[in-house]
């Protein structure tokens, strides 16, 4: 679930960035120190108790394993390149969720807290968007639903262009 | 071949199934498809199809033991 920046591409290649059981904040964040790093960027996204004015219970997500994997690891890599970070881990539950819990944690860190922030930014824009994971939100009144979807197509026209935040600078 | 949805996708279809017709390509799977249950039409436009765990596109020529993935529009975060 780490890549650094000195990786050996054949240990890349195991690495799985889904895990079935709850994301051990701290010890992911522990594995994050690095001496030439003045600044660790932490994200954390978790479930949210309402979604569509509905109260919700909790959430399950699933994934295309093989796929998700190998794409989390290409978005890791680019974003370790593009900002010449010294650490960049990112890691996705499946199965279900409970409130308040982590659905996704990524740690960024580089010698400056500009490329930290800019890179957690991305990394966690193109995993919503593009990789093929997928949450179904369960609500307290018994219905559920395969909810908040990636609806660029509909303004881009094409399921592989995205609107990601980190490329809109005034936000 | 052997099909595979995830997500919203198991609505429409099995979570894996398989196809007997004779298929060449993406195109002419998504036509069978659209057979074997009309409202995949609406959902069709906004999916990407794999094959062997590549995204492709609707030229790409089957093989019939091609293992396909239909990826409905991610909702990971």
């Amino acid at each position: 679930m780490t890549v650094f920046t000195s990786y050996h591409p054949a240990v890349e290649d195991n690495e799985n960035y889904l895990s079935s059981l709850p994301i051990d904040i701290l010890a992911l964040l522990a594995s994050a120190h690095h001496p030439k790093a003045g600044a660790v960027v932490l994200f954390s996204g978790e479930t949210r108790n309402d979604s569509h004015g509905k109260e919700v219970a909790y959430l399950e997500y699933e994934a295309q394993e093989k796929m998700a994997n190998k794409m989390i690891a290409e978005i890791l890599k680019s974003a370790l390149e593009k900002w010449n970070l010294n650490i960049a881990i990112a890691i996705h539950r499946t199965g279900k969720v409970s409130i308040s819990e982590s659905a996704v944690v990524v740690i960024t860190a580089s010698a400056h807290r500009s490329e930290a922030y800019m890179a957690n930014r991305y990394i966690i824009d193109r995993i919503k968007h593009e990789a093929p994971i997928w949450k179904c939100e369960y609500f307290t009144d018994g219905t559920k639903e395969w909810g908040g979807n990636c609806n660029c197509q509909k303004i881009t026209g094409d399921p592989n262009k995205h609107i990601y935040e980190f490329e809109n600078k005034e936000k | 071949m052997t099909i595979q949805v995830y997500a919203v996708l198991k609505d429409y279809f099995d979570k894996e199934f398989e196809i007997k017709e004779d298929v060449h390509s993406i195109n002419e799977l998504q036509e069978i498809l659209i057979k074997r249950n009309p409202a995949f039409k609406n959902i069709l436009a906004v999916c990407r199809f794999a094959v062997n765990d590549e995204f492709v596109d609707n030229r790409f020529e089957l093989k019939q033991n091609d293992s396909i993935h239909i990826i409905p529009p991610s909702s990971g975060g």
